[in-house]
């Protein structure tokens, strides 16, 4: 019994040694600075000179900041829409192309393909394909007789704009998390199933889409973390203009503490962010029924 | 013996950790074996621009025996300063962008250079009293003008002999050559008669119909009849005459500049496009007037460019003011500079060298920086400008909003931003 008692000691003993390098980082690189930054959200930190307890002051010129709060309706509607096309058309890729055929690899490769360009250069190949007079989308819509819209300028569109280049780039990586989950479905329940004479739809219905439930789940809080921190993409493409409709939290944090050198009331608008991306997980874990185990 | 052994393993990974966060204390600027002083300098052109650096760097260093000047790339430099200024090891001269001089001269963070000024007997009548309005915070200089532009029109030369005009001078003048060479195929614009992508030009046109961005005590002071002026002329060449369409210099690189490729008739822009088209518009004949007058005959233009200063974390502030000086308050050196870089420089006997006062593209912008006028000098200017004027011009130039919310928005905004922006002494 003792030596039992000896022997579990020392496990978690070196257990602990093992988890300390991660513990370490994780406290130096996340814990201590999240814990500044929201204590330098109640000073009037510029970085440089001054460093002194404001209280509130910062939190109460958050609540009359209308430009941030246009962010942060940008990047909702960016949200609403880009999250819920980015699970879907991936999920609808994984399911092509989770097959045993001869080319699967190649296309699989080709989907992957955009994840890996820099925001930038695909940016850069974008809006050549958007412009108005000689891009290669409104070239298409002429044949058709429609005058395009000048899709980067003009303000219904510009956030559309993103949207497809973004999914563009975003679902072939989701794809490939989605694959990954489609082949750790059992195959015995797929057999038992056709075995008693389920439809294809039931199945994905009743077997595929729960059994991915947790898959699901990592996509969509990505996505929407992703979402909620725009800022490359938007920044190249759109600048944030045109009036504002493509400008980001982040952007406006960035400008706030590092240009205008006002480190305190850009750490109350991270936190106000951080606050925004922990209720949308939160929803979606709901939606997603994440916390349920799976049968 | 193993407790000794997590101890010791905890002990050196923390060690590490600290060690990877508090590195690069040190500068190591000091003296060297030669005995020379060594200065670092930064600033944050790559490239083409670097070698312009070294260049000018290289010459320095050859034309003394006393100090050595290396040119450090940083690529986000005002980031990397701000640590610096804080941790120590920053430069001993920093290339700097003048605007943001309001914001951090009350920092501390920057040396005043008046006293090495009046010892060293310079004139301050040799530079353009606007560059150095912009180095200045609070009656104290902070550093002396390296580069000066101000944007001017060009204009294609062939276009406007096939259709029979002469450069516009004025308002009227300008309007009615876009409108003539202005091509429409149905719905598809063909060349515009007149850049407008850049609702950014505001402060020009406005200081063109005689007015002022912002008042003496720090407010917006477009929203009047001469900001009127500036949108009722916007509105009849887009609208009107549409003389352009919105986005369509959008994302056109180098090589496929519309103004290179004949799809823009006019537009305002600096002399640091000049070796782009120079580079890609073999074809390309083009001439340059300054910015055509208001309808009231004010002129006006936008005076921007980089400055050298020495920040307060300098080891060697006399070594470094020799060097800025060498270089900003030197005829030759200023010169050489120029037409290294193909840059303006900052003094003014330098700019009256031949090679700028015969040159017909060089000429027109020595014109126009005599009455080009910088940025207000509002630590929220820019903030402003960007987030509350140009997202209302930019709604109005889409016929989004009409003229007079344009202007109370913008306003209304504005003065929001730059009362939140203001310096906090």
């Amino acid at each position: 019994m003792a030596s039992v008692n000896k022997l579990g000691q020392h496990q978690a003993r070196m257990a602990y040694l093992f988890i300390t390098p991660t513990m370490l980082l994780f406290a130096v690189f996340m814990v201590i600075p999240v814990v500044m930054a929201l204590y330098l959200s109640f000073t009037n930190y510029d970085v440089l000179s001054s460093h002194d307890w404001v209280g509130l002051d910062n939190y109460r010129r958050l609540a009359g900041d209308a430009l941030l709060w246009q962010t942060f309706l940008n990047v909702m509607y960016y949200a609403v829409v880009f999250v819920p096309l980015n699970l879907l058309i991936s999920l609808l890729l994984a399911m092509l192309l989770n097959k045993r055929k001869v080319g699967v690899k190649l296309f699989r490769t080709f989907y992957y393909l955009p994840t890996l360009t820099s925001a930038v250069a695909a940016a850069t190949v974008w809006i050549w394909m958007l412009h108005p007079e000689y891009g290669l989308i409104n070239g298409l819509l002429a044949y058709l007789g429609i005058t395009g819209p000048a899709w980067v300028s003009q303000t219904e569109t510009a956030m559309l704009s993103i949207i497809v280049m973004t999914l563009w780039q975003s679902v072939g990586s989701n794809m490939i998390i989605y694959l990954a989950g489609l082949q750790g479905v059992p195959e015995h329940l797929y057999e038992s199933a056709r075995l008693d004479g389920a439809s294809r739809f039931a199945c994905f219905r009743y077997i595929t889409w729960p059994q991915l439930r947790p898959t699901t789940f990592l996509v969509s809080v990505m996505a929407i973390i992703g979402a909620l921190q725009l800022f490359d993409q938007a920044f190249v493409l759109t600048q944030g203009g045109p009036a504002n409709v493509t400008k980001t939290p982040v952007y406006l944090i960035y400008q706030q503490g590092f240009n205008q050198l006002q480190m305190g009331y850009a750490s109350a608008q991270a936190f106000v962010l951080a606050m925004a991306i922990l209720v949308f997980s939160i929803i979606s874990m709901r939606i997603t029924k994440a916390e349920e185990p799976i049968v | 013996m193993r407790k000794w052994l997590i101890m010791m393993l905890t002990v050196v990974m923390f060690g590490g950790l600290l060690a990877g966060c508090g590195g690069s204390g040190g500068s190591g600027a000091e003296g060297s074996s030669s005995g020379k002083v060594q200065l670092t300098f930064w600033g944050d052109w790559g490239g083409e621009g670097q070698k312009q650096f070294e260049t000018m760097v290289d010459a320095f260093n050859k034309s003394q025996d006393r100090i050595e000047v290396k040119y450090v790339l940083q690529q986000d430099m005002v980031t990397k300063f701000l640590t610096a200024a804080t941790s120590g090891g920053a430069p001993d001269i920093l290339f700097w962008d003048r605007w943001r001089t309001s914001l951090y001269a009350p920092k501390n963070v920057l040396r005043p250079i008046d006293e090495y000024m009046t010892r060293d007997g310079l004139n301050e009548g040799d530079f353009y009293e606007e560059s150095l309005k912009e180095l200045t915070h609070n009656g104290k200089l902070y550093g002396l003008p390296l580069t000066v532009d101000a944007r001017a029109l060009f204009y294609n030369k062939k276009m406007f002999a096939d259709a029979g005009l002469e450069p516009p001078t004025n308002w009227n003048e300008l309007e009615q050559a876009a409108k003539a060479l202005t091509v429409w195929n149905g719905s598809k614009l063909e060349v515009a008669g007149f850049s407008m992508g850049d609702p950014g030009l505001f402060n020009m046109y406005l200081q063109q119909a005689g007015g002022q961005m912002m008042t003496e005590d720090g407010k917006t002071n477009f929203n009047n009849d001469q900001g009127r002026q500036v949108l009722a002329f916007w509105q009849r060449l887009l609208n009107e005459h549409k003389v352009y369409k919105i986005g369509f210099e959008e994302g056109l690189g180098e090589g496929t500049d519309a103004f290179v490729t004949g799809k823009v008739a006019m537009l305002y822009t600096g002399p640091w496009m000049m070796s782009t088209y120079n580079k890609y518009g073999q074809d390309l004949d083009y001439g340059i007037v300054p910015p055509p007058s208001g309808p009231n005959g004010g002129q006006g233009s936008v005076m921007g460019g980089f400055g050298l200063v020495i920040p307060q974390g300098s080891k060697h502030p006399e070594e470094a003011w020799e060097f800025i000086k060498w270089w900003t308050a030197n005829k030759d050196n200023a010169l050489l500079w120029a037409k290294t870089s193909l840059n303006m420089p900052g003094f003014k006997p330098a700019l009256e060298d031949p090679f700028f006062t015969e040159d017909p593209l060089w000429k027109p912008f020595t014109e126009t920086l005599e009455f080009a006028k910088t940025r207000p000098t509002h630590p929220g200017y820019s903030v402003m400008e960007e987030n509350a004027v140009i997202p209302n011009l930019e709604l109005f130039m889409q016929n989004k909003q009409s003229l007079d919310d344009t202007l109370n928005k913008a306003q209304e905004q504005g003065d929001k931003l730059l009362a939140d922006n203001a310096v906090v002494e």
